[in-house]
């Protein structure tokens, strides 16, 4: 015991509270974004339709979000009778916290990172795969049909994204040598990735819509058929939850996208003019286009069948990124990179 | 070794495994023929192109023996792990002839209860391969890979007829007795790891053979011993651990138990060999106590439970118990004639067991494959032919002297002699006399009784002739013992080739 | 003196041994599961304070991203009758004690002569941990080289399981409308469309 309170030190202390502090810089403008992603949604898809989009609420509907926040936390919290109720509790956060966990290793700039690991490839892709949880367990604890269709359905679809995702990141780990996103960034100097791998990139762009259930591969939230799927329980804040992860996942992809596709913090030409905006800036407006690609797509296409979606994941990105590694891995051991 | 930086990797250092890269590469590419052609061409086209790659492995094989690649390429990445002697060579050449004439039994079968698919020979292929990978291992890892890849095929060809009840009780029972098994042996070679600090048989080998410091470390490592003890008994099923054999074997279809009881049993009780004269051979006066146990039990159950068996496929699970109690006589006396004479042992055993199911293949009953041994009833008079390759085979696996049985026995129990176990060889003799009875009383209902239905003779197929061809081979095995005699011995001396296994005694 | 690090390992060995004992006793399967989950989480935690980074996040990606979602399916769609999986709990305990007991008596046998201490009788010892490459370099390196053989054949292991994976539960089913994309796509428009000049007051 007494060498617990030996620890209670004004160095550990600060240690702490420098991470902390960290934590909350980064969590906080997420949160903000994430609350803003949703307006910017609505704004962004209400043009598209040629509609206005909401505008009552503050100056050009800014204030919207907050107004929504405040609804939300307002209304009463309703946990169905026969749910699990621990489980049914706990699942929201599992979908919000790898969301946040996973910024840890994203960096925002040269050496602007919370924890600059060797692995941070690897990390994001076990977070990422965490977030299936929370879904299947809202499913199973809300105790009803159609969550429950709903979280089958979703798992099935992370899982066998998470493949062809994960089979494309390692055709990046070839190319940069490293598997730490801030060396991936800087090996991609000269050249974006996304063009000598752009096939990847589009399948990587294909696999996060899908991976964060997003349209047109939002079935297990089909509200035709499976009346908003897996969240259907739920209500007030635990469903803000799942609104904040599934918005914070789609933020998070982007940024892996940005990071490990479109050069991250770099500009896109080293030359004096874009060299002058920080490189933050650039790392912002990229996560912002990919963003931008969701809306879009979500403006534009019609929902996949499922098993078109399966057949997509399994018969045609399975074999097409595996066989792209190959051609990867050979073009890197001819080039004589390896 | 220098570990961390570029090793250069000596692709020559895989030539002593040409053939088990042949085979693996041969087992894919059947996979890709079987998927890209339809139905009945399917099976047709993959069993034989199955058939040919075993052929062409064992020529390589023998190629590779002939341009001496073992010593022509020094050990390097794979040559740690892999051992292509003298030893593994026969035991090879076993199993690839077992893998032939299963795949040869087969198709018939297959299609008359229609599960003719063509997975089942890319399964034998690649079990097949483990066998080989195993009876070549010069490592616990290689050793383990090895045996799985043989037992996953195995759990899979049980339950193959998967339609039929006893055929997924069948898989499913070897699945969880045979995981249960393979836990344990990881377990034991994880205890001997820790124990050694190496993984390689030559390694663990010295190491032991420079004695043991203390007494602490020889309980674990007895522990160790143990463990493996118990998991490669459970694949040579030797009681008490051949619960699942008579199930499985009676469950599983009729081709998958006839190289169920052949190129799986081999390869285990070679592995066994090797294990225990190789790495573990200085704690020989262990493992002899266990083994003398062993096959004492294994010899009796298996003889005295035949004689009670009505169904044919679990009388012959019996029947292979009761052989791999003989065969352990051999292990047991620890010399190199007890492991020549379970060498040749094996090979007859190998054909006989070929030799009745290949019977057993050609005939039905009401247009069934024959279950029970009350089905053979009357077979004298309607397929005297098929009821006198039976009979042969039978007496031989009795032993009745002129036919080849008896060297195999003969051998062993003499080895045993020799290495003193007087009283091993004579219960084993005495229990050849109680399995003399079962195989009196099949010969007893062709010939005498008389059922209601006979058993007929099936439209010509691959069985007849190879059920002709193991009849002969029991007569004409006999004659060139010296042959077989003499290449068993030949592998067998090249299995004690660690330098500290002379100087043991 | 307790270094920072040992305070998170205290922390994850509890949660991994209480979240160990939650699977043993929580009547609930499904809580077992998500329990278990837990467990790899913290060993995972664990492995990483080792230093062995790359095998506790591949913990993470593969057991709790990949195979216990299986569980959680397999679970998820089976019907489970809590009090049929109860019913032969008593009549199985005495021997399960006496198992667990023996086994106990073994481990504290085994323990008490040493067995546990970490001696070796060689003077070989495992390879030392090398400074400043990284964890997955250093596999690399050994795993393509040394141990390409098992590596390989391991290889061939999940090739069987997945062909056995498929001959025993594969069924191709009739009656179901399969997509054929290349027909979807070769589809023209003289196929599917024909003009048809229909005579007013006759119909087609």
């Amino acid at each position: 015991m007494e060498a617990l309170f030996a620890l209670v030190t004004a160095e550990n202390a600060l240690l702490i509270a420098k991470n902390l502090a960290l934590i909350l810089c980064i969590t906080l403008p997420l949160l903000g974004a994430v609350a803003y992603l949703t307006l910017a949604e609505r704004k962004v898809i209400g043009w598209m339709q040629l509609r206005v989009g909401p505008n009552r609420v503050g100056p050009y509907g800014l204030l919207q979000p907050i107004a929504d926040a405040v609804k939300l936390i307002f209304k009463e919290t309703i946990i169905p009778a026969d749910a699990s109720k621990v489980v049914f509790m706990i699942a929201p956060a599992m979908v919000m916290v790898p969301a946040l966990i996973a910024w840890a290793v994203i960096p925002f700039g040269e050496g602007m990172v919370l924890a600059d690991i060797n692995l941070g490839v690897l990390y994001l892709l076990a977070t990422s795969s965490l977030g299936v949880y929370g879904v299947l367990m809202s499913g199973w604890a809300s105790n009803s049909k159609y969550p429950f269709l709903g979280a089958v359905r979703s798992a099935a679809q992370m899982v066998s994204y998470e493949v062809s995702m994960g089979l494309t990141l390692l055709s990046i780990i070839l190319m940069s040598g490293s598997m730490n996103l801030s060396d991936i960034v800087m090996a991609q100097k000269g050249m974006w990735y996304m063009i000598p791998a752009f096939p990847m990139f589009v399948v990587f762009i294909i696999s996060i819509l899908a991976e964060t259930n997003r349209a047109p591969f939002d079935l297990p939230e089909g509200e035709a058929e499976l009346v908003a799927g897996f969240h259907a329980e739920y209500g007030s804040m635990p469903f803000a939850l799942f609104f904040l992860g599934e918005y914070a996942n789609m933020i998070l992809m982007s940024a892996m996208t940005a990071v490990l596709f479109m050069g991250g913090w770099l500009p896109p030409v080293d030359m004096a003019p874009f060299t002058w905006v920080p490189g933050i800036v650039w790392f912002a407006a990229k996560i912002a286009f990919v963003l931008f690609i969701f809306l879009w797509v979500r403006a534009t296409l019609p929902r996949y069948r499922y098993d078109q979606l399966m057949r997509l994941g399994w018969k045609v990105f399975l074999p097409f990124t595996l066989i792209w590694l190959v051609l990867t891995a050979s073009a890197m051991h001819l080039l004589g990179k390896v | 070794m220098t570990p961390f930086n570029m090793m250069p990797f000596d692709w020559f250092a895989v030539a002593p495994a040409l053939p088990e890269v042949f085979l693996a590469c041969a087992a894919m590419g059947l996979l890709i023929v079987g998927v890209f052609s339809r139905g009945e061409v399917a099976s047709r086209s993959v069993g034989g192109l199955a058939l040919v790659s075993l052929v062409v492995t064992y020529v390589i094989m023998h190629a590779a023996k002939v341009a001496d690649f073992q010593q022509a390429f020094p050990k390097g990445a794979v040559g740690f792990m892999f051992v292509a002697d003298e030893f593994a060579f026969y035991a090879k050449g076993l199993i690839l002839a077992a893998g032939v004439f299963s795949i040869l039994l087969t198709p018939d079968f297959m299609n008359r209860n229609s599960i003719n698919k063509f997975e089942y020979y890319v399964l034998i292929t690649l079990a097949t391969l483990g066998m080989m990978i195993m009876v070549s291992a010069n490592d616990l890892l290689a050793m383990y890979v090895g045996m799985e890849l043989m037992s996953f095929c195995l759990y899979i060809l049980a339950a193959f007829w998967r339609d039929n009840l006893k055929s997924s009780e069948a898989g499913l029972k070897y699945f969880v007795l045979g995981s249960l098994a393979s836990g344990l042996m990881l377990y034991g070679m994880s205890l001997l790891y820790g124990m050694t600090g190496d993984t390689s048989f030559d390694g663990i080998g010295i190491l032991l053979g420079n004695g043991l410091p203390n007494i602490e470390h020889s309980v674990a490592i007895t522990v160790a011993l143990v463990l493996m003890i118990v998991a490669m008994a459970f694949k040579v099923s030797a009681v008490p651990f051949h619960m699942w054999t008579p199930d499985v074997y009676e469950g599983a279809p009729t081709p998958v138990t006839v190289f169920m009881a052949t190129a799986p049993k081999a390869a285990a009780m070679l592995l066994m060999m090797r294990v225990l004269y190789q790495p573990l051979l200085a704690l020989e006066d262990q493992w002899m106590q266990m083994l003398t146990v062993l096959s004492l039990l294994t010899m009796g159950i298996g003889s005295l439970l035949a004689i009670v068996q009505t169904n044919i496929k679990r009388l012959l699970a019996y029947s292979s118990i009761g052989n791999v109690g003989f065969m352990l006589v051999g292990v047991v006396a620890g010399t190199e004639d007890g492991v020549q004479g379970v060498l040749v042992y094996l090979a007859i055993y190998l054909t006989m067991t070929i030799g009745l199911f290949a019977v057993l293949l050609s005939l039905r009953r009401k247009n069934v494959f024959v279950e029970t041994i009350d089905d053979l009833a009357g077979l004298a008079r309607t397929a005297p032919g098929a009821a006198f390759a039976m009979m042969l085979i039978t007496f031989s696996l009795a032993g009745v002297p002129p036919l080849v049985g008896f060297f195999g026995k003969f051998y062993v129990f003499s080895a045993a002699i020799a290495a003193g176990q007087t009283w091993l060889a004579i219960s084993g003799v005495l229990f050849s006399v109680i399995a003399a009875y079962y195989c009196l009383r099949i010969v007893k209902v062709m010939y005498f009784d008389e059922g209601k239905f006979r058993p007929e003779l099936n439209q010509p197929s691959n069985a007849q002739w190879i059920a002709v061809l193991a009849a002969a081979g029991v007569l004409v095995m006999s004659v060139f013992i010296d042959v077989l005699d003499h290449t068993a011995g030949r592998a067998a001396s090249s299995l004690f080739r660690l330098e500290h296994t002379v100087a043991r005694h | 003196m307790l270094a920072f690090a040992d305070l998170v390992f205290y922390m994850f060995a509890a949660m991994l041994l209480g979240s160990a004992m939650g699977v043993i006793f929580a009547k609930n399967p499904m809580h077992c599961v998500l329990l278990l989950i837990l467990t790899f989480f913290n060993a995972a935690g664990l492995f990483i304070l080792l230093g062995a980074e790359f095998i506790g996040l591949l913990l993470v990606m593969v057991y709790v991203g990949a195979i216990a979602v299986m569980f959680l399916f397999v679970l998820m769609t089976i019907d489970i009758d809590f009090a049929v999986l109860k019913e032969g709990f008593a009549s199985y305990l005495p021997s399960g004690l006496i198992v667990g007991a023996v086994l106990m008596a073994e481990l504290v046998i085994a323990g008490q002569a040493g067995l546990f201490s970490g001696a070796r009788i060689s003077t070989l010892t495992a390879m030392p941990a090398p400074d400043g490459v990284e964890n997955i370099r250093a596999l690399g390196q050994v795993l393509f080289t040394h141990y390409l053989f098992p590596f390989q054949v391991a290889a061939l292991i999940l090739l069987v399981a997945m062909i056995g994976a498929i001959v025993l539960t594969h069924r191709r089913r009739e009656g179901v409308r399969r997509q054929n994309v290349m027909a979807q796509i070769a589809r023209t428009r003289e196929d599917s469309l024909s003009i048809v000049k229909v005579k007013p007051g006759q119909g087609i």
